[in-house]
């Protein structure tokens, strides 16, 4: 019984030209048991970056509210909205302040930065950053979003073709997955606005 | 082999929970009511670790009291939920965590709207539209995906309740004969006769 | 104290290792592909970038294990054997699906103490179909379309999923999706699956093998074209009339 994969769940996030994608499963389990259909993984930071917390859904929950009022007491002292790469490594730095007592969770960030370069990063649970240039991806069915997104993902993708990669990717990959799963929820990021839409996806 | 059930219907949530109180394999009590009423509309079924259970229970339910009497209103109860939720969440990472399970009822006045929180004591908190904890959960989650409905009325939400109910008496090796029920509606918290 | 006052030393010997890479076969309407990286690992040790996982069993059957290459090697060998036996009785090769049945009982047989291996067989039925059968290491098996197996299943079969029996995508109205896919299709997915899983697997790379099998007067054109194909049938007349079994040999990462 790995505490990672007590609740299920999975993310991914891709790179797309001037736009960015995450997305999630939306299963809450108690390990093989399904509790709750409509858990969300994946919440705003700006109008322009999202974080996508897979793992321990205690954890998750704790989380996104620490970095709801850590994202909120930047903005107040420096009076300006905060960076994707500066809020990788406020994640970063979190998770790294509990090195001996983890938050059990993977974060995913996705964002649009300055000039709207395209930014996605993950971490593991202790804070150690990656910074790929194609696509990140975390929870219980990684490998199989690994393999998928290896195969799917190409450079340059306008946010419609982005949203379809991912939306495969993640679909496919969780229905591979017996603990992610139960529906899908995709945001893309364009420079302009913000596309979410929940997929209707295998529901066993 | 504790089991408490809950759902929400058209206006109202349902919450159950059996009666028994036991050590190991001695059968204590029969009549313990393990659904505390925290707040005029809001009640919590209980169910874990023997002494953490009722403890846990009083401490939350002094502390919505305190609030009140600051704030001279009530939380509701999503923020009583959360509020809860982050006691067993910080409680987890101490020395010795509440190892206490809730199904969270609550009826918000000021929306006319039920709410139902499954909680567990890890701090995992969901929204649901019905839950259960205990083995209960393995037999009742089915039944409950196939009866229930949002927007059925009181009648027919007891109709289902009692299906989980017939359910886990019919095929839990643990006989539980007495059921405790509670209703949380516009009007507060009542107990129901099934 | 003496040594004969010890306690006595207990040392456990562990049978089994597990020896990385990948095997993958796909069937179409009227050919199959099986293919396999070449890697051979124990741990972090690359033992041999040339082990063949695949191989030819007759004219139209390829079986590609994989696992424990000990028990693969043995495996395969007593499968050939047993096939040499069935020409010698009955002066001809066994068919497809007799030869998976065979499998079965073959593995069964050592239900208590397994052939560490998953197979995969494909070929040529005898009413002329491509065909892929895969097992489990004590014999359970079914027949498939496709099916991945090894270090990078997990990778590989959600792609397959998607790619070969286009799960997740609905078909534009009026053109339903196709049973099986054409040759040059499937051998470009077959090759994109180990490119990406050479690219996000360690134990995956150094070569790529991929047997193809065409049923009997299926044309080969589209392997023709083709850089390093060869024909691998051995039935002299074969060529002219049954089944003819090609290999297509590619690098994959050596990193």
């Amino acid at each position: 019984m790995s505490i990672m994969s007590y609740n299920g769940g999975s993310v991914v996030a891709m790179v797309g030209k001037n736009c960015v994608a995450i997305a999630s499963d939306l299963r809450l389990g108690s390990q093989a048991l399904t509790v709750a259909t409509d858990f969300q993984k994946i919440f705003p930071v700006t109008d322009r970056i999202f974080l996508g917390l897979p793992g321990l859904a205690t954890d998750v929950l704790t989380l996104k509210e620490r970095f709801r009022f850590r994202v909120n007491m930047y903005t107040i002292k420096e009076e300006r909205e905060i960076e994707p790469e500066t809020f990788a490594h406020l994640v970063s730095s979190t998770l790294y302040e509990r090195r001996f007592g983890p938050y059990f969770v993977e974060p995913v960030i996705a964002g649009l930065g300055k000039d709207n370069k395209p930014f996605i990063a993950a971490t593991d649970l202790i804070g150690c950053l990656t910074l790929p240039k194609d696509f990140a991806v975390s929870g219980t069915a990684s490998d199989k979003m690994f393999g998928v997104a290896e195969g799917l993902w190409e450079p340059d993708l306008e946010p419609e073709d982005l949203f379809e990669t991912i939306s495969q990717t993640l679909m496919n990959a969780v229905d591979r997955d017996a603990y992610s799963g139960w529906g899908a929820i995709v945001h893309v990021i364009t420079p302009d606005k913000v596309i979410t839409r929940t997929l209707k996806s295998r529901m066993d | 082999m504790e089991c408490s059930f809950g759902l929400v219907g058209k206006g109202y949530t349902l919450i159950a929970s059996d009666t028994n109180s036991a050590r190991s394999i001695v059968k204590m009590k029969n009549d313990e009511d393990k659904i505390k009423v925290l707040t005029p509309h809001l009640c919590m079924a209980y169910s874990g670790e023997a002494g953490d259970t009722v403890q846990f229970a009083e401490y939350v339910e002094r502390n919505l009291r305190l609030h009140q009497i600051r704030h001279y209103t009530e939380l509701r109860p999503p923020s009583s939920a959360a509020w809860i939720r982050r006691v067993l969440a910080d409680s987890l990472r101490s020395r010795k965590p509440y190892q206490v399970n809730l199904l969270l009822g609550g009826y918000d006045t000021s929306d006319d709207t039920p709410h139902l929180y499954w909680i567990d004591y890890l701090g995992t908190m969901a929204k649901v539209p019905f839950a259960a904890h205990g083995y209960g959960a393995y037999f009742a989650l089915s039944t409950l995906d196939r009866y229930h409905d949002p927007t059925a009325d009181l009648e027919q939400g007891l109709e289902t309740l009692k299906r989980c109910i017939e359910e886990v008496q019919k095929r839990l090796i643990v006989g539980l004969p007495k059921w405790n029920v509670k209703i949380i509606d516009q009007d507060g918290v009542r107990e129901l006769e099934i | 104290m003496s040594p004969s006052a010890q306690a006595p030393i207990r040392h456990d010997f562990n049978p089994y290792t597990e020896n990385g890479g990948t095997i993958l076969a796909i069937a179409g309407a009227d050919f199959a592909v099986i293919a396999g990286d070449t890697r051979q690992s124990e741990g972090y040790n690359i033992q041999t970038r040339y082990a063949p996982k695949v191989f030819r069993l007759t004219d139209k059957a390829v079986l590609a294990v994989n696992g424990f290459a000990a028990d693969g090697n043995m495996f395969v060998k007593k499968v050939k054997q047993r096939l040499e036996w069935y020409r010698h009785a009955h002066a001809k090769d066994m068919p497809l699906h007799a030869i998976a049945r065979l499998i079965q009982t073959m593995l069964y047989a050592k239900r208590f103490f397994p052939y560490y291996v998953y197979n995969i067989l494909g070929g040529i039925e005898e009413d002329g179909t491509g065909a892929v059968y895969s097992f489990d290491p004590v014999g359970s098996y079914e027949r498939e379309a496709c099916r991945a197996a090894g270090a990078a299943q997990s990778l590989v079969q959600p792609f397959l999923d998607n790619q070969i029996y286009f799960k997740n995508q609905q078909a534009a109205p009026g053109s339903p999706h196709p049973a099986h896919l054409p040759l040059n299709q499937v051998l470009a997915l077959v090759t994109d699956s180990f490119t990406s899983a050479t690219e996000r697997h360690i134990e995956v790379g150094d070569g790529l093998e991929i047997y193809i099998v065409l049923a009997k007067g299926r044309n080969s054109n589209e392997l023709e074209s083709l850089k390093g194909v060869a024909e691998v049938t051995t039935a002299s007349e074969a060529i002219a009339t049954g089944e003819r079994l090609f290999v297509l040999r590619r690098e994959l990462k050596k990193d």
